[in-house]
């Protein structure tokens, strides 16, 4: 199995950690994940403000980059989720219909393609799920509460698996973070105004580590719980899974 | 002026911000509890997709079919290509009546027509019915919602505005009260309505009738008690036959209300002996919607009203900020169909987070819809010159690796080097209004693993620990 | 004016229409169709519903509901009031009561099927001041599926009613009794 691992510009740049955990856990699993130097980006940032043309250089780009690989895995559901969607826009090359189909989030790979649902190892604390839209809708990763009222997920299931911890019961299960992509600049008022009120969800109901699978979500709610200094620790699920899995 | 700074504006009470977000975050709970209660409720969204698109692929002969009925049974068929013609022809029955007050139940056709300053500047009295409209119509203010039209009001509100039109006590905000003076207000005009206006929730091409759908009873006392009735329609209310209502019916309160059927659900047939019933059906750019392959599913909207309660920025932006007649997810995805450029900032009012499609009964592609206008968008320049060059700019240096890997370290150190005041200062970073911005490590992921022994690129077995 | 627009629309309707996709057929979905059901979702959403052995019992079974109700008006009995299609807006605006035969009875909402010719006068059912339907429990059916499926049409005018009128345009907070009935009962027989 060749495995590549995409990491998305702003962990490069801002969560290398989040990389490094995301290599290693795979490595503990048994999967040599190879970094292809040449990457950059997935191209969400552009197409999401309207700019798709202007984008579809980096597509190719993306699908020269990783079209040697039987799998691509980022700990970032979001770009995934736009590789597998919106890469319809490029002539549908065996290529691009393979990196399509081979582009994985991180917890999706491991739960889906690993086959792993179950982690040894304990983390003691009280963890808050924070489901990102594009993995639970895009990518069907958790149920969704529009459709049914059982909560089950894969990073629910991986968590709910290790020793001593707790998962936080939030009065809303899966409501958007505010994120958004340039959605957090353009609209930052209301970006900002639903980040606090995810935040205060869980504050409220007891939460010590916030964690999920898509680190931009998880990027602009750290932003949240720094500037508000709460006692929250805001930390990609590979950074505890990768902790705890020895 | 963009949704953010309408949006802005709304956020400034944060208490209200609030009431209002918790108050439709209730009706989605309610939603919810509908939903779920029904083991078949997916399958019926599947249905209610199936037989819309159906029924937009044979559009002209459905419409036919129901003019042929609907005139078979006595009733006076209009047809309208704009606003302006809706209007025109609904100005003319009422004249030839010699009418003047009109009892008007809920349309938001009528309100996307702007019928009522039309008809009152001619003269004509027209009084909605529906409470919420009622006290929007009282203040002066378009609805915020297309189903609870008076949502952003506080019951103090709605106090006040009665204790200046109906002359209810001062500081009465009791809403039993409140809709009690609005009963005893409202029978007085439906008894002396002459003609009565209503909406179409479905028009069944089978048997030509129009079913309306409300709580209230509006519609039926209106229009049983006035001589005529005029039903107002946009093309895409048409269904095939009258056995498709049960996928519908089922759907719809459940959907808007979380109330398993709306209370009354009316067929509205023939006019009774001696009265007269017209139908106007109106095009006003749906037709050129149909013709919009990735915006005709649009048209499958019955106007539930889900994803407004659902969507997280709705419910924090109030439906005034979207300055449209229907707001919302959905509207963002109508409204640039009618005027591009007004509306341009509607469809980046989202983060595309999905739930406007996972709630809508009729399977509307919403956010994907939203995400495709902003394609036209950019492709039109309708968006802010300044995002459209950095885009330009991003995607030069994002398909490129060593401009991008120089352009990265950049950011990173500036972060680093520059005082915190400058690189938060709100004038200069929207982020970092209410947000700090990551803090920047002395590496990159891809600087720590060049340093990294390098792997061998090849095929590994997984071994996954017990 | 009306004869071009109606060219045009139809012209553009079928030049942009996509193309032709089937029409699904809606299967019956089975579902409960017990007294059960219908009493505790009708009561669920405001109204009420009685039981009588039959339908004799009737005038006595409304003389315990509505002691107080002075005009009644029913093609069942002799009420107070008789109406029928001619009836002025003002005698219909003074009745309490108004007595119908309900047709079908939908136990998943708690809806009846009221046609044109159980009303005595197409506004009696919503202007009057409270309303009870009358409805042979076998004439129960599961869902809206099922009961459309028992309608052999819709007549000049019908409707179903599930509870009374209601409202919750100020702040979210249901108010029984809007512009309608203010109260409903289903009397079971
Ligand atoms: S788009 Fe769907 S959810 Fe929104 S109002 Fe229309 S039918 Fe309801």
């Amino acid at each position: 199995m060749k495995v590549a691992l995409f990491v998305p510009c702003y962990i490069d740049q801002f969560y290398p950690q989040v990389g490094i955990a995301t290599l290693q856990l795979l490595e503990k699993l048994g999967v040599q994940a190879h970094f292809p130097a040449q990457q950059t980006c997935c191209g969400q940032p552009l197409a999401n403000s309207g700019c798709e043309r202007d984008a579809l250089p980096i597509y190719k780009h993306f699908v020269q980059t990783f079209s040697d690989y039987d799998y691509v895995v980022a700990p970032s559901g979001s770009c995934v989720y736009h590789v597998r969607k919106h890469f319809d826009k490029l002539e549908q090359t065996a290529d691009v219909q393979h990196v399509r189909g081979a582009a994985y989030d991180l917890i999706d790979f491991i739960s889906t393609v690993l086959k792993v649902e179950t982690l040894p190892g304990a983390f003691p604390h009280k963890v808050g799920l924070h489901l990102s839209c594009h993995g639970q809708r895009g990518l069907h990763q958790a149920n969704e509460s529009e459709m049914t009222p059982v909560r089950d997920g894969q990073l629910h299931r991986l968590m709910a698996s290790l020793d001593g911890i707790e998962l936080t019961q939030l009065n809303r299960n899966d409501e958007c973070c505010g994120f958004g992509g340039t959605f957090c600049v353009s609209e930052a008022g209301i970006s900002a105004r639903m980040g606090q009120d995810r935040v205060a969800d869980h504050v409220l109901n007891g939460t010590q580590v916030l964690t999920g699978s898509d680190m931009s979500c998880l990027m602009h709610l750290e932003g949240i719980v720094r500037r508000a200094q709460l006692p929250i620790r805001v930390m990609h699920a590979a950074e505890i899974l990768n902790g705890v899995v020895t | 002026m963009s949704h953010a700074i309408r949006a802005d504006k709304f956020l400034l009470d944060a208490d209200r911000t609030t009431w209002h977000d918790e108050t439709l975050w209730f009706v989605r709970e309610k939603r919810d509890r509908a939903v779920y209660a029904v083991p078949e409720f997916q399958e019926l969204r599947e249905l209610a997709s199936g037989i819309k698109n159906h029924t937009l692929s044979r559009l002209d002969l459905y419409l036919r079919e129901f003019e042929s009925a609907a005139q078979a049974n006595g009733v006076y068929v209009h047809w309208a290509a704009d606003a302006a013609e809706h209007n025109a022809i609904i100005l003319d029955i009422i004249q030839k009546e010699g009418a003047t007050r009109i009892v008007k139940s809920k349309s938001m056709l009528t309100e996307e027509c702007h019928l009522n300053p039309f008809l009152i500047k001619h003269g004509i009295e027209v009084v909605d019915t529906d409470l919420g409209e009622r006290i929007i119509q009282f203040r002066d203010e378009p609805p915020s919602h297309i189903v609870l039209p008076a949502i952003h009001l506080k019951k103090e509100d709605v106090g006040d505005t009665f204790h200046t039109h109906l002359g209810t006590d001062k500081g009465e905000s009791d809403p039993q009260r409140l809709t009690e003076a609005a009963r005893q207000h409202l029978r007085a005009k439906f008894i002396a309505g002459e003609v009565a206006i209503s909406g179409v929730n479905f028009a069944i091409a089978e048997t030509g009738a129009v079913v309306v759908c409300t709580n209230e009873g509006n519609a039926d006392l209106g229009v049983n008690l006035a001589r005529v009735h005029i039903a107002a329609m946009g093309i895409e209310k048409i269904i095939p036959r009258l056995s498709d209502l049960g996928v519908f019916t089922r759907l719809l309160a459940r959907s808007a209300t979380g109330q398993p059927v709306t209370t009354y659900t009316s067929h509205f047939t023939k006019p009774a002996p001696g009265k007269a019933m017209h139908i106007v059906i109106v095009d006003n750019g749906r037709t050129q919607q149909l013709g919009r392959p990735d915006f005709r599913a649009s048209l499958k909207c019955i106007r539930c009203g889900a994803c407004m309660n659902t969507c997280p920025v709705y419910r924090r932006s109030g439906g005034h900020s979207y300055d449209f007649t229907v707001p919302g997810p959905i509207g963002a995805i109508l409204s640039p169909n009618i005027d591009m450029k007004k509306h341009a900032s509607l469809p980046f009012a989202s983060t595309l987070c999905g739930s406007c499609t996972d709630v809508c009964p009729v399977k509307i592609d919403i956010h994907t819809q939203l995400y495709k206008w902003r394609q036209v968008l950019g492709e039109a320049n309708e968006i802010p010159a300044s995002k459209k060059w950095s885009m330009k700019f991003m995607g030069r240096v994002l398909a490129s690796t060593r401009v991008y890997g120089l352009g990265g370290q950049f950011a990173r150190k500036a972060l680093r080097l520059l005082p915190h005041g400058l690189t938060h200062a709100p004038s200069m970073n929207a982020w970092a209004v209410a947000r700090e911005l990551p803090e920047a490590p002395k590496q990159s992921f891809r600087e720590w693993y060049a340093k990294q022994p390098q792997p061998a690129v090849q095929p590994t077995q997984p071994q996954i620990p017990a | 004016m009306s004869t071009a627009s109606r060219e045009r629309i139809l012209a553009a309707a079928k030049a942009n229409k996509p193309e032709e996709l089937p029409l699904p057929t809606v299967p019956d979905f089975g579902g409960e169709a017990t007294i059960e059901r219908f009493t505790t979702v009708l009561t669920g959403i405001g109204g009420t519903v009685v039981r009588m052995a039959a339908l004799d019992e009737l005038e006595e079974t409304l003389q315990q509901l509505f002691p107080e109700a002075r005009n009644t008006s029913s093609p069942l009995f002799r009420g107070t009031v008789p109406v029928n299609s001619q009836t002025p807006t003002g005698i219909l605006a003074e009745i309490d009561l108004a007595v119908l035969p309900g047709e079908i009875g939908v136990a998943e909402n708690g809806a009846v099927w009221l046609p044109e010719a159980n009303m005595l006068h197409r506004a009696l059912p919503t202007i009057t001041q409270h309303l009870a339907l009358v409805l042979d429990h076998r004439r129960i059916v599961a869902t809206m599926h099922q009961a459309y499926a028992q309608l052999p049409h819709t007549g000049g005018y019908g409707k179903f009613v599930a509870g009374p009128s209601k409202t919750a345009d100020i702040e979210q907070s249901l108010v029984i009794g809007a512009h309608g009935a203010r109260s409903l009962v289903v009397v079971l027989y």
